[in-house]
């Protein structure tokens, strides 16, 4: 139940791509083929092991509509890691990457560990992105990358954790400040010295005693 | 202090009526930052060596509203009331005149119902029991069993009354006692009543995510000493740990998040206009905000719920939900489906009580109805904040309108819900404990009033966290329909991505 750290998340992308299917896929490990439309953002969370250490993700899954871009814009901040999304049977929302990392760059702290995701990779007839064209762009940018597939849950689990361990790392190495909540990493709850009051009280249900 | 808040207001001592016929006084019930200090679980169990402290604080507090029949011999009396006096009283956000009117109906109505003697006579016994003893102190244990047990008959009418006569009125005894009292001086001591209603739209010090999100860590870390350290005191529903399972925490970050944004916008609009047009802007502006400072329990509205049983909440959100002009969504759906398991949920337990009965499964009969209590309020109230959020996000994306009124009227129907299920829940407890055993029951009782006066208040913050959106959606209209005219001012700060306060 305990954590040591939570790292926020956010993922974005165009519509349609797959964004609240990975997250179903990797909290509740099921996949939903027809998926209700998301509104704003919706909330996964869970908690992963690293190093030996209890994480939790709290995970805010964007809506990918253009109508709601200036409202998820907001949530970027404050976010440890960023999913961005395409679809490789669709060009389209490979094209669009670039607006999406610039919007994100600009609304988030610039330590954000971003993965580049290409989603569907079960769909390997329709596929319109090669996973090569994908790996050049995340190496450009400076992205991690991996095609993954939220249907077969190929690849789910370790997007999901491989970009956790990246933030982990940064944290070792002195990156993130982890007291400043604006980097989407709080440390867990610390454990108290003291607390004797709990067991002390249990005996005390004649409250009628002593008055003054 | 409370001599000084006596003298402050010296006429209120010597006609205690004027208390319950000063309405203005009364209605007042807009949240304060103080009403969210939520409880350490630790000071549910009463504590001896605080016992004497906390009497002479209610007795203060009891001092303070007036109550002339409980007046200085009042804290022998309440040495004799303590132990059943826990799962009566109280409110988080009630104000002074609410409190002393609710308790003075509570104690009319003990009196009459079970023929307990009056606070006077009690006093009066207590200091002849004094004298005889020699000692001021100790409550012979018959005393304290036979009252125990006649308050847990008296229970839920006793709710019923406290919450008809306050507003998100609740629970609490001699620790809520200890509670209001600091909190209403609080209020006394900045001695502007009004000023209150401003007061959560303007001057956040800590969010409300921070606030449930500390209580959360705090909670999640008693429930691992005790399972450690404490086996056999294993409690059991902690409120703010389901209350983020249910994912309200983040929604209701989301929804600061939006509503903080919304304010700059706004204030960033302001400063953009002057003269005529600014007042005009103002003017538009108030009437939004008006709705947002009349959210309070209207008590007639309780009264004529068939009865209390809720079954017409479902009906009833729908219709209001109905009523808000924003599209219908799944969000809708599952608030009111939380409204709809809950009912259910009560009214099976109910049933299965009556099945099974054996006093050996009483106890952990309670243990399941108070965890229900507490899982149940904790997802109302996370899927009303989530309700709230997701109006947020479709009021900014869409520019659809949504009647600040309505939302106001919203905000009532859920906090009335909770006080329902609170009420409901507390006398299915009661009457699962049959036996004299007070000392588990009302912990668990008190702790179920605390938590619906707590979901109530957070409701109502998540509420007036839409104001600004409200707002924002309100600038945005109104310099589309001018557009057409001619270019106003506002327009330009609205249509860039505004990013005041975000960096």
């Amino acid at each position: 139940m305990a954590y040591a750290y939570l790292f926020k998340y956010i993922i974005i992308g165009d519509t349609g791509v797959g964004k609240s299917c990975l997250l179903l896929q990797f909290t509740d490990k099921r996949f939903q083929p027809v998926h209700d439309l998301t509104i704003g953002v919706e909330f996964g969370a869970r908690m992963i092991t690293i190093d030996g250490k209890q994480i939790k993700l709290q995970i805010w899954d964007t809506a990918g509509q253009e109508s709601f871009r200036s409202i998820t814009r907001s949530y970027y901040r404050g976010a440890a890691g960023a999913l961005l999304v395409y679809d490789i049977t669709r060009r389209d929302t490979f094209n669009h990457l670039t607006t999406w990392l610039e919007d994100a760059r600009q609304h988030s702290n610039s330590n954000m560990v971003i993965m580049l995701i290409g989603n569907k990779s079960d769909l390997e007839s329709r596929r319109e992105v090669k996973k090569e064209e994908g790996e050049a762009f995340a190496r450009e940018h400076g992205l991690i990358f991996m095609e993954t597939s939220a249907k077969t849950a190929s690849n789910v689990e370790e997007a999901f954790i491989n970009t956790a361990k990246e933030i982990y790392e940064k944290i070792q190495e002195g990156v993130f400040d982890i007291n400043n909540e604006a980097n989407g990493i709080k440390i867990g709850p610390q454990h108290p010295t003291t607390n004797s009051t709990l067991s002390s009280s249990q005996g005390g249900q004649q409250a009628g005693g002593g008055c003054c | 202090m409370s001599d000084s808040r006596v003298s402050q207001r010296p006429e209120e001592d010597a006609v205690p009526a004027d208390a319950a016929s000063s309405p203005d006084v009364s209605t007042d019930v807009a949240p304060t930052r103080k009403a969210r200090r939520r409880p350490e679980v630790q000071t549910m169990a009463p504590e001896k060596e605080e016992g004497s402290k906390r009497e002479e604080e209610g007795s203060k507090v009891v001092t303070r509203l007036k109550l002339t029949t409980v007046s200085t011999e009042a804290q022998s009396g309440w040495g004799y009331w303590g132990s059943w006096g826990k799962s009566l009283l109280s409110t988080a956000t009630a104000t002074v005149a609410t409190v002393g009117q609710g308790l003075g109906q509570v104690m009319e109505r003990a009196e009459s119902t079970l023929g307990i003697p009056s606070p006077t006579e009690l006093s009066a016994q207590m200091e002849e029991e004094e004298k005889q003893r020699g000692e001021k102190t100790s409550v012979s244990k018959s005393d304290t069993d036979s009252s125990l047990g006649g308050a847990m008959g008296m229970l839920s009418s006793l709710s019923s009354v406290v919450q008809s006569t306050g507003k998100t009125v609740i629970s609490g005894g001699l620790d809520a006692l200890e509670f209001i009292g600091k909190k209403t001086m609080d209020v006394i001591a900045e001695g502007d009543p009004g000023f209150r209603k401003t007061k959560g739209l303007m001057n956040r010090n800590a969010t409300l995510s921070q606030v449930l999100r500390e209580a959360k860590e705090r909670e999640e870390l008693q429930t691992e000493e005790t399972e450690s350290a404490d086996s056999d005191r294993k409690l059991v529903a902690h409120y703010g740990v389901l209350f983020d399972e249910f994912q309200g925490l983040s929604h209701l970050e989301a929804l600061e998040i939006l509503s903080r944004e919304s304010e700059s916008k706004v204030k960033s609009v302001l400063t953009t206009l002057s003269g005529d047009q600014l007042q005009q802007l103002k003017r538009e502006l108030q009437t939004i905000k008006e709705p947002f400072s009349l959210v309070e329990f209207d008590e007639e509205e309780v009264d004529e719920d068939k009865g209390g049983d809720g079954a017409g909440c479902e009906e009833e959100l729908t219709r209001v939900l109905d009523g808000l002009g924003v599209p219908a969504a799944a969000d809708h759906l599952i608030t009111v489906r939380a409204c709809k398991d809950a009912s259910a949920q009560i009214s099976h337990m109910t049933s299965e009580h009556v099945d099974r009965g054996e006093e050996e499964v009483e106890e952990e009969q309670e243990e399941e109805i108070h965890a229900a209590a507490i899982r149940t309020l904790a997802e109302l109230t996370a899927r009303s904040i989530q309700l709230f959020h997701k109006l947020a996000e479709k009021i900014l994306s869409s520019s659809c309108e949504a009647d600040a009124a309505v939302l106001s009227r919203l905000t009532l129907v859920l906090c009335k819900q909770v006080s329902l299920l609170s009420k409901k829940f507390t006398s299915c407890l009661t009457s699962a404990g049959t036996n004299d055993r007070g000392d588990v029951l009302n912990p668990m009782i008190t702790n179920v009033f605390l938590e619906a006066s707590n979901s109530a208040s957070y409701i109502q913050d998540a509420f007036v966290l839409l104001l600004p959106v409200l707002e924002v959606s309100h600038i945005q209209r109104r310099s589309s329909e001018q557009q057409g005219t001619e270019p106003i001012q506002s327009e330009e700060p609205l249509n860039r991505e505004t990013d005041v306060g975000l960096k």
